[in-house]
């Protein structure tokens, strides 16, 4: 297994890098603490979210920037890709009749229709988000990488199978065209890695385990493994113990307790996680920032820097 | 509206119990909570849960698969310190399965049953379709509510961060259904006078022939095939449709809207209630769950004083100081949440967040614990 450190610092190398996991484990945070970095680092960035409403922008402390690409700040953009805009991109890209394009696209039943086509959506989303990875401002690409805070796990996997089902089931033609390229990309380990992220808790460390399996099983290149939140253990075991049986004491043992058991459950669950996977696990912290915002955004891209800063 | 039963939680009081809310937040544990509650007070509660967690169902005896209704046995109870003076039911909701019933009810006949489910389209209705889960939950729920004779059933629903997906989910699988696409989409030429745009007849044709370039005329046929298939069973549709809303809007059901008292799922949480609210349907509560617990103790001078009387290593208060104020930070945010559900008109109920999760009978109960009703009849 590869030292994280060095994954880490390799994982930045690729044109495409996407993050996904369960519901609410920080996927959002991660891309921005990712992109960040990057951006930081001279990259020319692209940060992409799947109908978000704009949570990578608020996460970076810049105004939302919509369903068109925008510079939140030197080097870095956002783009919310949402199927209903990516759509009509697309048809009107494909299609060269933009005012009846348009004029079909807001009748309601052409919308019915559209949403029905089983992977439309998808392979409309995924074709943007790699449009903009192969795109060329002159000589150099016009971003030397490109992150994608993908849906949660079954959305995703959808998303990212596109491709290879669609490919499968279109005639030869324009679409087929698309869906082999856009699968050589994704495929392609030099130039993709699918990264997972995670919480040291039950149920997002088993689905962690599942999501794995099914992308190796369809053979899309995995990356990393980031393991979100991780509570610090504070206090050697027993140390509490020392603490006298009376007040203050009793009661900053009990609040301390739940802290400590906490950070228990995160270190068994941590262990557990590396155990079943064959990912390098990239642990970050949990931070106690509230609101959390752009300054806990800030901290998290600092400690990956920083963990890269020990490979150079 | 009924009496409660001392033990229950206060907001049950409606027969029909439906858990909404964001991803994660506690929706299931929740809907068994109110059902276990139920059942030890004395009724024959049902709670219908969608993807539990293995060890959840494990506690109420549900196996892996099917989505039968299973009484818990008692002796889960006695393990657990509790005795029902009522009956505890749980099943797992199978969605596909149930979209199957679904069809298989309207159907006139057994090919064209098996036609439709045979149908690409079909397969894929439950995820291209915003809301179908949603609906075919609420319908499951009119099924139980029709055929049953359940004291309280306790609908546990699919993540829905939008409640417009919930509300709407009826028209939308309506609409959808609808003839008028199928008969739109196998004559483009009738569909052009009726959608009245003009600008149809030869831009359309292309338009479509282009996309059936795009997607293969294969799927194009299958889409049409699909909408005939369900030709004559529309208004079957319909009508049910039109009864599960109202279902939803009658004094029997409530809705128990659950968030974590987080940001981004509070801000959620008051979009969810105010549409509902705006549709005339009765939110029984808000439940704000995995809320940290209050800090009490001391810190800061005080606290290294005490340290200091009590010959205490000064690192290890230090470091004691620093958790103290983490975790007074955790509360102050939760709180914060609160008090912006308060400002919107909301009273929250409040479930403290546990260091395990919550899979056993008697964690369940504990966890309620501080909301259960002291009983209307006692
Ligand atoms: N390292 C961390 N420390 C503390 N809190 C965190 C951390 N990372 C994320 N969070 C909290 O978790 C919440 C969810 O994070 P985020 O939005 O990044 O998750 P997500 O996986 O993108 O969620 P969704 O599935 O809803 O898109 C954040 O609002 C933040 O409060
Ligand atoms: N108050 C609590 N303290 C600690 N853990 C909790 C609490 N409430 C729920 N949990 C745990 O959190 C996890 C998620 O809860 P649950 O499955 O009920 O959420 P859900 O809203 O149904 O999720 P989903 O949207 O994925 O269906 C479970 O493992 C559960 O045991
Ligand atoms: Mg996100
Ligand atoms: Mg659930």
């Amino acid at each position: 297994m590869p030292e994280p450190i060095e994954a880490l610092d390799r994982l930045l190398d690729r044109r495409v890098l996407v993050l996904t996991g369960k519901g609410g484990v920080g996927k959002s945070s991660v891309t921005a603490a990712l992109a960040a970095l990057a951006a930081r680092r001279g990259k020319r960035v692209l940060a992409c979210e799947v109908n978000a409403n704009d949570r990578l922008p608020a996460l970076l402390g810049a105004p939302p920037a919509g369903p068109s690409l925008a510079e939140l700040r030197p080097n870095l953009w956002s783009v919310d890709v949402r199927p209903h805009e990516a759509m009509l991109e697309y048809a009107q890209m494909k299609l060269h009749l933009p005012a009846i394009v348009r004029a079909v696209f807001e009748n309601r039943l052409m919308r019915y229709f559209l949403r029905a086509i089983p992977s439309l959506a998808e392979v409309v989303i995924l074709g943007k988000i790699l449009f903009h990875a192969r795109e060329r401002e002159g000589e150099r690409p016009r971003f030397d990488l490109v992150l994608v805070d993908a849906p949660a796990t079954g959305h995703a996997l959808a998303l990212l199978r596109v491709p290879e089902v669609v490919g499968a089931a279109v005639p030869p033609g324009a679409l087929a065209d698309d869906m082999r390229w856009m699968r050589a990309l994704l495929e392609d380990p030099a130039q993709t890695a699918i990264n997972l992220v995670s919480l040291p808790e039950e149920m997002p460390v088993n689905e962690t385990f599942q999501l794995e399996r099914a992308l190796r099983d369809v053979g899309l290149p995995l990356g990393v493994c980031f393991l979100n939140g991780v509570w610090p253990h504070r206090f050697a075991p027993g140390e509490l113990d020392q603490l006298p049986p009376r007040p203050p004491w009793t009661e900053v043992r009990a609040a301390v307790s739940h802290l400590e058991a906490r950070a228990d459950l995160a270190l068994s669950e941590a262990g557990r996680l590396r155990r079943g996977t064959d990912l390098p696990v990239i642990e970050l912290p949990y931070l106690f920032d509230a609101p959390f915002g752009p300054p806990a955004i800030e901290r998290l891209s600092l400690l990956l820097e920083g963990k890269l800063g020990v490979a150079a | 509206m009924r009496p409660l039963l001392p033990g229950e939680l206060p907001f049950a009081s409606r027969r029909l119990q439906v858990c909404v809310g964001a991803g994660g937040v506690g929706k299931t544990t929740l809907a068994a909570a109110i059902a276990l509650r139920a059942a030890v007070a004395g009724r024959k509660a049902l709670v219908c849960t969608i993807d539990p967690a293995r060890r959840l169902a494990d506690s109420l005896g549900l196996p892996e698969l099917g989505h039968d209704r299973r009484r818990v046995p008692v002796e889960r109870f006695a393990a657990a310190g509790l005795e029902p003076r009522g009956e505890l039911w749980a099943m797992m909701l199978d969605l596909k399965r149930s979209w199957d019933e679904l069809i298989a009810r309207h159907a006139p006949s057994v090919e064209q049953r098996d036609r439709i489910y045979a149908n690409r389209f079909y397969r894929q209705l439950s995820s291209a379709l915003a809301g179908s889960q949603e609906y075919i939950a609420v319908e499951k729920l009119y099924e139980l509510s029709q055929t049953t004779d359940y004291d309280l059933i306790v609908l546990d629903t699919p993540p829905t961060a939008h409640a417009l997906d919930f509300l709407d989910a009826p028209n939308r699988v309506v609409d959808f259904l609808d003839n008028d696409a199928a008969r739109w989409l196998l004559t483009p030429a009738l569909a052009a006078g009726k959608i009245g745009l003009g600008l149809f007849g030869r831009g359309g044709g292309r338009l479509f022939r282009g996309i059936s370039e795009l997607t293969g005329a294969e799927t194009l046929r299958e889409l049409a095939d699909f909408m005939l298939s369900l030709s004559g069973m529309y208004e079957g549709f319909k009508e049910r449709a039109g009864k599960v809303k109202k279902l939803l809007a009658s004094p029997e059901a409530g809705f128990v809207l659950v968030t974590t008292p987080k940001p981004l799922t509070v801000g959620e949480a008051l979009q969810f209630h105010g549409a509902l609210e705006k549709s005339g349907l009765a939110v029984g509560a808000v439940i704000a769950n995995r809320v940290h617990a209050d800090i009490r103790a001391a810190g800061g001078d005080e606290l290294a004083r005490a340290g200091r009387s009590d010959g205490l290593p000064e690192d290890l208060v230090r470091r004691i100081d620093r958790a103290l104020s983490d975790a007074r930070a955790l509360r102050h945010g939760d709180e914060e949440q609160l008090a912006r559900l308060r400002r919107a008109g909301i009273e929250p109920f409040a479930l403290m967040r546990r260091d395990r999760d919550v899979h056993d009978l008697g964690a369940l109960w504990s966890l309620t614990e501080p909301l259960a009703a002291k009983g209307d009849a006692a």
